[in-house]
């Protein structure tokens, strides 16, 4: 109980900065004593709405995330900027604090049906209505604008706006405060830290070039909407590519319009304008990018932006999380007869399909070809390209004898099967009657369905095979790629072969399976051998996490999460320092659950392979061209062993898990059991 | 100049598709066996003769072990010699990784002559002599044991030899095929097979670490193998649980169809026959739902036919023709069911060597044999022939030339293309000396 109100308390803090971080929110309560007005009106705030929220039972789970309390905390130090802490002014924190979460919750509620954050707008909107009753009750307070600081420093103007910009973010216009916050963001992401210093200095030449006067535009008491808008935007919202640069920049820009327009207007009625300029700025950009599903979007924030971008590049590169993917739907070596956009059938709405023959000698049949049976893809099975549920199926076409077409019914005999992602996989010119599924049934990836035919408009015996939005026979087709296809002995993840090329499925072992299928709570131990000689044990466990996520962790606490899909297994995160499991992730990224002897690349992110000050530049780099950061290494299945530069891992026959596995002069052995 | 030929009338059928295929292209034509001309081989040497295609049968092998092996870790092939024995086909088997499968001690010497290690030869089979089977075990071969007789025998010889003798059992049960082959091996349902075991495990000396089936011939129905599989495995895990046993392997035999045309069965093989891929989905799915031990066991497939069928070509040339009373053309060829042992069972697929001008009549193939059964095909539709025109009969890979009989005519060569269409004599055709040969003429007769 009280850990949690520590950490809502703390966390409040630490995401002005957009950080999560209780350690940051603690400094930052110290920070804000540089003018105790600030610090005691703003820990007011957070328990006054602490305390509601407790009062009306809204449960923890909310709070904990964070952006409910902030703004309370927000409009607390709002308020502690402009009195000077009375019995009556922090009454009429705790007020104006409860109010702001209320809004809080009520914008947060409205705004994230459309995605868009909160940001610091209930603040924003409470402060102005703060400010303007103030101007009411003069009497109540004794002295008005309390700017006093306990101490600063002082530095050249050029410097000193930047970081009392920083401090303004919290009511602190001060050296020390922007220094303090400026070391903050720089231990925990060089990114936000740049853009955050371009962002403001390029707000400032903008607006000097705007009104003439570097200086005045240095003292801008609005300068830090600058800063938080290239953090919400290049660091947090979206990712931060060089594309995601220059909207910030463009974003920059408006920010700078429209403070000066509103501080016009504001000043009028002596409120000052805020954070106002940044939540529209960012508000109405998220809203565009996130609903036209912007690829540069970041879906999924993680703690920094460089955690975010490695999730984001590594889910690309690695997993082609943006497409749609499924398998093929045959067993052996076929060949693509007409791909997408092809020349004769795959058109206009139909245009993303494949066509599959088999081919020897670059012939699909023997002899002439004037017989059905002379097709070498005649009467071979089709297997289910997903796992999913037979929703559609027509089985009673006659094959077409070789010259002739049926034009009446197209699609000839067909099953429709509904992945489990929701989407709607089309197999055509079924053989008549070989379908040995039912409406109903629910498939298996590689389960044989059918046997291919010559069925509907089709001049010889193929498979035709297409993703569709509905499950209606003929409706729009999708673009996807094949999860998996094997060419020249190499597994190609994620893409689609090339016209006439010949390529091989890639069927699912189950024993293989089996082998890489790790149960919570199982203890695998190693004994170490260094050259040789043995010199500890390893002991690593199976966990799980409250997200349902996998992992092996060790004695030191290190994590390597991993997940066993239908076709693969693979690490995707590594928590922790120098250690085995780090050297596992790279040696077995990923394991196609296959017998078959085949070679394939995986992407590592540098920060993965390299050495921690290296990774620092490598996550820069990675902000300005990906390929720096996702390097392709080459991995060979051969054998119930996975071989690359980096070392082997190798499988046992019969058991679960990893025999052994060896990386420069050290060798895991695992222990065998008494 | 066209020879004279007598008037007759035939009905001229205009359906787009009969029995007969479609009318529009009605004539099957193979001018060439990976690359070679037929006319070429049957000059070179001699009509008829046998021709094996080693790019067809690596095409089979590749495309049925990876059928298994890409759903199975541990799979082994064994060579069924009695389908093919010929030196150079079972050599082309082992050389893809093929083990032996034998099922009598004259198998086992070919075997055993062609360099396979007695591991790595399966002997199965009713009848296996004390003193060859003595020899099996001491060489160490996988020995199926097919009656009670058989492990008396083998107990006897583990003493002689002092050793124990690993061995497997055949069982037999049923998958809801017709006919059950219930012949081999130790019935599973009436508790034989269970029996056979526990007494062989009271023994104490010979070691059961495999279990055999082979349900019958020509499955064309992958669901039998999956209730064979299970059956296995269901004895496998109880033999495992009550006596302690460790079955390292399950031999799930053969009987895989090939692509051939069986007598009274209307459709197409590529419509009835089931793909390599229902054969293996259904042995390795109930392997692994049955499985009840740590270890999931070897697999051993032991297909003959489905592997060397359809790499089997017989050339035979058209001797001469005749016109029957009933207006049916009769061509005599110069091969018959003495070298098509299968003709019984399927109907072949017969090519022309060129496209023939003129419309198709109901024709009858005969062989050169002085019998009335000796027929090819007794209603094909063909165009008019002419004499030495060579036709390819297909698939005739299994069972035909090991079954070929040396009856009224000598046997014809056997040929190999290899797969850079180069041609090699697996057999040359008999002649006087080979028939003769072992036979004696006592010397009263000629006083």
């Amino acid at each position: 109980m009280l850990k949690s109100t520590v950490k809502i308390f703390l966390r409040a803090y630490s995401s002005l900065l957009f950080l999560d971080s209780v350690y940051v929110g603690a400094i930052l309560v110290a920070l804000t004593f540089l003018n105790y007005s600030v610090a005691i009106s703003g820990i007011v705030a957070i328990i006054s709405a602490m305390l509601f929220a407790h009062l009306v039972n809204v449960k923890d789970e909310y709070l904990l995330k964070g952006f409910y309390v902030y703004n309370s905390l927000l409009a607390g130090m709002g308020v502690g900027y402009l009195f000077t802490p009375t019995p009556l002014s922090l009454l009429f924190v705790m007020i104006l604090s409860i109010f702001t979460f209320l809004l809080s919750f009520m914008f947060n509620r409205v705004m994230g049906a459309y995605g868009i954050p909160t940001l610091s707008l209930p603040f924003a909107v409470v402060t102005i209505f703060s400010y303007l009753a103030s101007l009411k009750y003069s009497t109540l307070f004794s002295s008005l604008i309390n700017k006093a600081m306990i101490f600063d420093i002082d530095m050249p103007l050029i410097i000193s706006s930047l970081f009392k910009a920083f401090g303004t973010i919290f009511f602190l216009p001060n050296n020390i405060a922007g220094i303090v916050i400026l070391l903050i963001l720089l231990f925990h992401s060089r990114i936000m830290f740049l853009v955050s210093i371009t962002g403001f200095y390029f707000g400032v030449t903008i607006h000097s070039l705007l009104i003439g006067s570097f200086a005045q535009a240095l003292n801008d008491v609005y300068a830090f909407n600058y800063i938080i808008t290239a953090i919400a935007l290049c660091g947090v919202f979206l990712l931060p590519t060089f594309r995601n640069f220059i909207i910030t920049l463009i974003a920059i820009i408006i920010t700078v319009i429209l403070s000066d327009a509103m501080s016009i207007f504001f000043n009028y009625y002596a409120i000052t304008v805020f954070t106002i300029p940044f939540n529209l700025t960012v508000t109405s950009f998220i809203f565009m990018l996130y609903l036209v599903g912007y690829k540069g979007f970041n879906y999924y924030p993680l703690q920094t932006p460089e955690a975010s971008l490695s999730n984001y590049l590594s889910n690309i590169y690695r997993f082609a999380s943006n497409k749609i993917k499924i398998s093929l739907p045959f067993s052996g070596t076929w060949n693509v007869y007409q791909g997408f956009d092809g020349t004769w059938t795959h058109k206009g709405a139909w245009k993303f399909a494949y066509d599959f023959v088999i081919k020897k000698d670059g012939k699909t049949f023997d002899n002439d070809g004037h017989y059905l049976e002379d097709y070498y893809c005649y009467g071979e099975s089709i297997l289910a390209p997903v796992n999913g549920y037979i929703v559609a199926c027509k089985h009673d076409l006659l094959d077409n004898q070789i010259g002739t077409v049926d034009k009446v019914n197209n699609w000839g005999n067909y099953i429709i099967i509904k992945t489990d992602y929701g989407l709607f996989v089309e197999i055509s010119h079924i053989m008549q009657y070989s379908i040995t599924v039912n409406v109903g049934d629910y498939i298996q990836l590689n389960s044989i369905i059918a046997k291919c035919g010559n069925s509907g408009y089709s001049p010889q015996p193929h498979i035709h095979i297409q993703v569709q939005k509905f499950a209606v026979l003929g409706s729009q087709t999708l673009e996807f790629c094949f999860s998996e296809f094997i060419k020249d002995n190499k597994i190609i993840f994620n893409n689609l072969p090339l016209l006439n090329e010949d390529i091989k499925s890639m069927i699912i072992n189950p024993a293989f399976a089996e082998k890489l299928s790790f149960a919570l709570d199982e203890v695998y131990i190693y004994d170490v051998y260094k050259d040789n000689t043995l010199i500890s044990k390893y002991k690593i466990v199976v966990k799980m996490n409250d997200f349902g996520e996998f992992y092996f962790e060790d004695e030191m606490k290190n994590k390597l999460y991993f997940h066993t899909s239908i076709n693969q297994f693979y690490y995707y995160k590594y928590i922790g320092t120098k250690s085995y499991l780090k050297n596992m992730y790279q040696i077995s990224p990923k394991i196609p659950l296959s017998t078959t002897k085949v070679t394939y690349g995986d992407y590592l992110s540098d920060d993965l392979v390299q050495s921690n000050y290296k990774k620092l530049f490598a996550q820069i780099l990675a902000t300005i061209n990906q390929n720096f950061y996702m390097k392709k290494y080459n991995y060979i299945l051969d054998n119930n062993m996975i071989k690359s530069n980096f070392g082997i891992a190798e499988f046992d026959l019969y058991k679960k898990g990893f025999k052994e596995i060896t990386f420069n002069n050290i060798t895991l052995r695992i222990q065998i059991e008494k | 100049m066209k020879n004279y030929e007598k008037p007759s009338i035939n009905k001229v059928d205009f359906a787009m598709a009969s029995k007969y295929g479609s009318p529009l292209k009605s004539q099957k034509i193979r001018k060439e066996i990976d690359g070679v001309s037929v006319h070429e081989l049957t000059q070179k040497y001699g009509s008829p003769v046998f021709v094996f295609s080693q790019r067809k049968i690596e095409e089979a092998y590749h495309k049925l072990h990876d059928a298994f092996s890409s759903r199975y870790t541990n799979v082994q092939f064994g060579w069924s010699y009695k389908t093919n024995y010929l030196n150079g086909i079972c050599q082309i088997f082992h050389n893809l990784g093929s083990c032996a499968e034998v099922v009598s001690e004259f198998e086992y010497q070919k075997a055993r002559n062609l360099g396979i290690e007695g591991k790595d030869i399966i002997f199965n089979g009713p009848y296996k002599p004390y003193k060859h089977l003595k020899i099996a075990a001491q060489e160490g071969a996988k020995i199926h044991i097919d009656h009670l007789f058989e492990l008396n025998d083998l107990e006897k010889i583990a003493v002689e030899l002092d050793m124990t003798i690993p061995v497997a059992i055949r069982i037999n049960m049923d998958t809801g095929i017709y006919p059950q082959w219930s012949r081999f091996g130790f019935n599973y349902e009436n508790g034989d097979a269970y029996s056979a075991v526990k007494r062989l495990i009271d023994g104490g000396k010979l070691k059961l670490t495999g279990i055999h089936a082979h349900i019958g011939t020509f499955m064309l129905d992958a669901n039998a193998y999956k209730l064979a599989t299970q059956k296995i495995m269901y004895l496998k895990a109880s033999v495992e649980a009550d006596f302690g046993c460790d079955i390292d392997y399950i031999d799930l035999g053969g009987g895989f169809a090939s692509k051939s045309y069986l007598k009274g069965i209307y459709q197409s093989p590529e419509v009835v026959v089931p793909t390599v891929d229902d054969y293996a989905n259904a042995i390795t799915s109930a392997i692994y739902e049955n499985n009840k031990s740590e270890k999931l066991p070897l697999l051993i497939m032991e297909t003959g036919r489905h592997l060397i069928d359809e790499a089997g070509f017989l050339l035979t040339s058209v001797a001469g023709y005749k016109r029957f009373p009933d207006g049916k053309k009769g061509y005599i060829m110069d091969a018959g069911v003495n070298l098509l042992y299968t003709s019984t069972w399927y109907n072949f697929v017969i090519e022309l060597d060129k496209h023939y001008e003129g419309l198709n009549e109901p024709s009858m193939l005969n062989g050169p044999l002085c019998m009335n059964i000796d027929i090819i095909e007794e209603n094909i539709s063909l165009p008019s022939l002419d004499r030495g025109s060579v036709l390819t009969i297909s698939p005739v890979g299994a069972y035909n030339n090991t079954q070929a009989m040396q009856f009224i005519r000598y046997r014809p060569a056997t040929v190999l293309i290899d797969k850079d269409s180069n041609v090699h004599i697996l057999k040359e055709a008999d002649n006087l000396d080979a028939v003769n040969y072992g036979e004696k003429l006592p010397s009263y007769l000629l006083d």
